[in-house]
């Protein structure tokens, strides 16, 4: 990230008074302006008051909780969401991706962990080569950063564009989880596959006719996704 | 010789079988048996002194009768007989004394005027006759015989009287020789009907003995079933029990012994399952308060942890704003921050392990690739041989697997020494398996060590400076490989140096799969799409 690009605003949910001030020291220190709520209704009214760029979201949160939260505000935007979850192997993982969350840290959250997941989520959103590429009824704009389906928008968050991005660059050919995982989420040889199978069913579900015997994107057993291109 | 031996053996074996088979029922035989024997006992002496009782009343009685009867008509009949009367005299007095009381034969032998002996039969027919061959020497001689007359014994001569069997007819013979002269008197009456009446009524007591006998053998059957079964209830409730099924009961009717043990069965079983549920409700609750102890751990600990980077960073920007004086005591907050994180990690996953609430997450990964980027993460490319070929795909969790390589290559590294040597093998079994084999070339593992080494907190002395680990680390590899269906050993290498072998099954889905583990997203997602391509 360049020094003269504008400063990411970030929006940090959490309900403990400590993680909550120790976390916006230290992500304010890596160079990010960080706004910050104790509950899951402070956080939302927030959101709509200061438009972040991303929102980190503690999943343990008083009232409503942090899935959630993660709901409604899918429902509207399609900003980044960053879990902040208490394990990594159970249910919590799987519901907060479900429920649209594009990746989560683990606590005690190290800061620098995510600062880097947090930069690579806004990564993302950034433009690149000038083309457009077109699956059947799918029109990719990689200029504009669009995916129309039948002439229409489809509101993709940016992970999700950024996965379709990767499959359509190589149509016809299978990507690994692993490999989609350092691609999309710069994760290190350590990422977790969940996040792509979520990622790609909340992608099916927008861009297939229909989601439960996809067409565009296909599982291949035993290695990863492909993005097929419709006869 | 050996063959012999071999059917002994075998017949042996054999005998052994059929003894385990009949044990079962022996309880049963013994108690017919048993039952068999008080009831023959029983009836045998019962029957056997009736019989004898009956026998001595029936034949005395008889033979009273007949003798006074016989007495009774020697007396008034003979006394008008002619002294040295003739045969024809004998016969017909004979005939009238027979004639007179019960059927007897009677004999009169007397001697005639001229000095003869003669004898006259009541019956005369040659094969019944009554004649005195058909009386026993002994008893002629007794009757013959004149007595000393005492002052117990007032007479020369007594009726005398003897049994004998004539063929296969009892009878009682009796004799008497008149006192002051005249015949001797023979009878002889058959005992026949007696006999017959005996010989019925032992048949009776035959029969009831007999009848006895099965009855008791019924009762003994009816006895061991009522004993036996009850038992038998016992021995299958005891073998459940043993299989784990604590809440196994019995019913319990009755007060007898039986009911007894079954009510202390009941009982045992009852105490035995609120041991058990106490001492598992108690581990249970140990176990919550670690997991929640490091659960409520790591809330400061994230603040702590976001905290100390930040004075990291400040002390390695070496900005100058951090006091010398206090820059030791921040680096040392910074790195125990961090052990405090690594074992607090360590904690959580051995409390999932124990709760069993560990899951798996699969994913296809090449192993080759993910030892390398292991080992690169960690900055040990140069202290590790990597004996491997990559494209050795599997479908595992590479999150736990790169726990369990972490912590065998980190634990040989720092007991071992470098250069510590990983290579990947495909395990034998149709290549199901594969082992990843981390050797040292250290001083190896001391044997009495050995098989603590997975241990929770086993330290191999006490000496052991405490900052080599959390203690947790390979007992959490232990888990971490057990939940892929895996495992892991230690040895020692004859060429020197430990060897931990790992051996993980090349594809864990079937696990999952088994445990019906809905959290699965790979699976689901393949299963709903249904696109076999």
């Amino acid at each position: 990230m360049g020094q003269n690009e504008p400063v990411p605003s970030l929006l940090l949910i959490e309900d403990d008074d400590a993680i909550r001030t120790a976390l916006e020291l230290s992500l304010t220190r890596q160079g990010h302006r960080v706004a910050t709520a104790a509950t899951g209704e402070d956080g939302l009214k927030l959101l709509r008051e200061q438009r972040p760029d991303l929102i980190v979201l503690d999943v343990m949160l008083p009232g409503i909780d942090g899935f959630e939260v993660c709901r409604r505000i899918r429902r509207t935007d399609q900003l980044p969401i960053i879990l902040l979850t208490a394990r990594s192997d159970d249910i919590d993982v799987v519901v907060g991706l479900e429920s649209g969350a594009d990746d989560y840290v683990v606590k005690p959250v190290q800061g620098r962990v995510l600062d880097a997941r947090i930069r690579a989520v806004l990564r993302r959103g950034e433009r690149e080569a000038n083309d457009a590429a077109t699956f059947g009824n799918l029109v990719i704009d990689r200029a504009a950063m669009t995916v129309t389906k039948n002439g229409e928008d489809l509101q993709l968050t940016p992970t999700e564009l950024r996965l379709l991005l990767e499959l359509s660059r190589r149509p016809g050919q299978a990507l690994s989880r692993q490999q989609l995982l350092r691609l999309v989420w710069e994760h290190d040889y350590l990422g977790d596959s969940r996040l792509v199978d979520a990622c790609v069913q909340r992608l099916r579900a927008k861009v297939e006719d229909v989601p439960s015997s996809p067409t565009l994107i296909r599982t291949v057993r035993g290695v990863g996704y492909r993005l097929d291109v419709p006869q | 010789m050996t063959t012999a031996q071999g059917g002994v053996r075998g017949w042996s074996a054999t005998r052994t079988k059929v003894q385990s088979r009949i044990r079962f029922t022996s309880l049963r035989l013994r108690l017919v048996v048993v039952f068999g024997l008080v009831a023959l006992t029983a009836a045998v002496s019962a029957s056997g002194i009736a019989y004898w009782l009956n026998r001595e009343a029936v034949q005395s009685r008889a033979q009273d009768a007949a003798l006074n009867d016989f007495e009774r008509e020697l007396q008034s009949h003979v006394s008008t007989l002619h002294p040295n009367p003739s045969q024809d005299q004998l016969r017909i007095t004979a005939r009238k004394m027979a004639d007179g009381g019960d059927r007897f034969g009677v004999l009169l032998i007397d001697e005639d005027a001229d000095g003869r002996t003669v004898s006259g039969s009541s019956t005369d027919n040659a094969l019944n006759g009554f004649s005195l061959k058909d009386v026993p020497a002994s008893l002629r001689k007794a009757v013959n015989k004149r007595q000393k007359i005492t002052s117990g014994n007032q007479h020369p001569y007594h009726v005398y009287w003897q049994r004998v069997i004539d063929g296969d007819t009892p009878y009682l013979v009796g004799g008497a020789k008149m006192i002051g002269g005249g015949p001797t008197a023979y009878m002889r009456k058959s005992m026949e009907k007696e006999a017959e009446d005996l010989n019925s009524l032992a048949w009776s007591l035959g029969i009831a003995t007999g009848l006895s006998l099965i009855g008791s053998a019924l009762l003994a059957q009816a006895a061991a079933t009522t004993v036996l079964k009850p038992v038998q209830r016992l021995g299958v409730a005891a073998r459940r029990l043993g299989e784990g099924k604590l809440d196994t009961r019995l019913r319990v009717s009755g007060t007898d012994e039986l009911a007894d043990l079954s009510r202390t069965f009941n009982l045992a079983a009852e105490s035995l399952e609120k041991k058990v549920d106490d001492m598992s409700a108690r581990e249970e609750a140990s176990r919550r308060f670690v997991a929640d102890m490091s659960h409520e751990l790591r809330t400061p600990l994230t603040a702590i942890t976001a905290v100390t980077e930040v004075l990291e960073e400040e002390l390695d920007a070496e900005t100058g704003s951090v006091d010398p004086m206090i820059e030791p005591a921040v680096r040392l907050v910074v790195s125990e921050t961090r052990r405090l994180n690594d074992l607090v990690e360590n904690l959580m996953e051995v409390t999932r392990f124990d709760a069993g609430t560990a899951r798996l997450v699969l994913d296809d990964v090449d192993i080759a690739d993910q030892i390398t980027a292991c080992i690169d993460a960690r900055a040990w490319l140069d202290a590790v041989e990597l004996d491997a070929e990559r494209g050795i795909m599997a479908n595992l969790d590479p999150r736990r697997l790169d726990v369990i390589l972490a912590n065998l290559i980190g634990n040989a590294l720092k007991h071992g020494g470098s250069p510590v040597r990983v290579s990947v093998r495909e395990g034998d079994k149709n290549d199901a398996d594969l082992l990843i084999e981390v050797r040292d070339h250290g001083p190896g593992i001391p044997e009495d060590v050995l098989p603590h080494v997975f241990d929770r907190f086993y330290k191999a002395s006490a000496s052991r400076p405490r900052s080599e680990g959390s203690g947790l680390g390979l007992s959490i590899a232990l888990e971490n490989a057990h939940i892929h269906g895996g495992a892991i050993t230690a040895a020692n290498s004859p060429e020197g140096g430990a060897v931990f072998t790992l051996r993980l099954p090349r594809d864990a889905a079937p696990l999952i799969a088994r445990e019906g583990d809905g959290e699965q997203g790979e699976g689901g997602t393949e299963d709903t799409e249904g696109d076999g391509q």
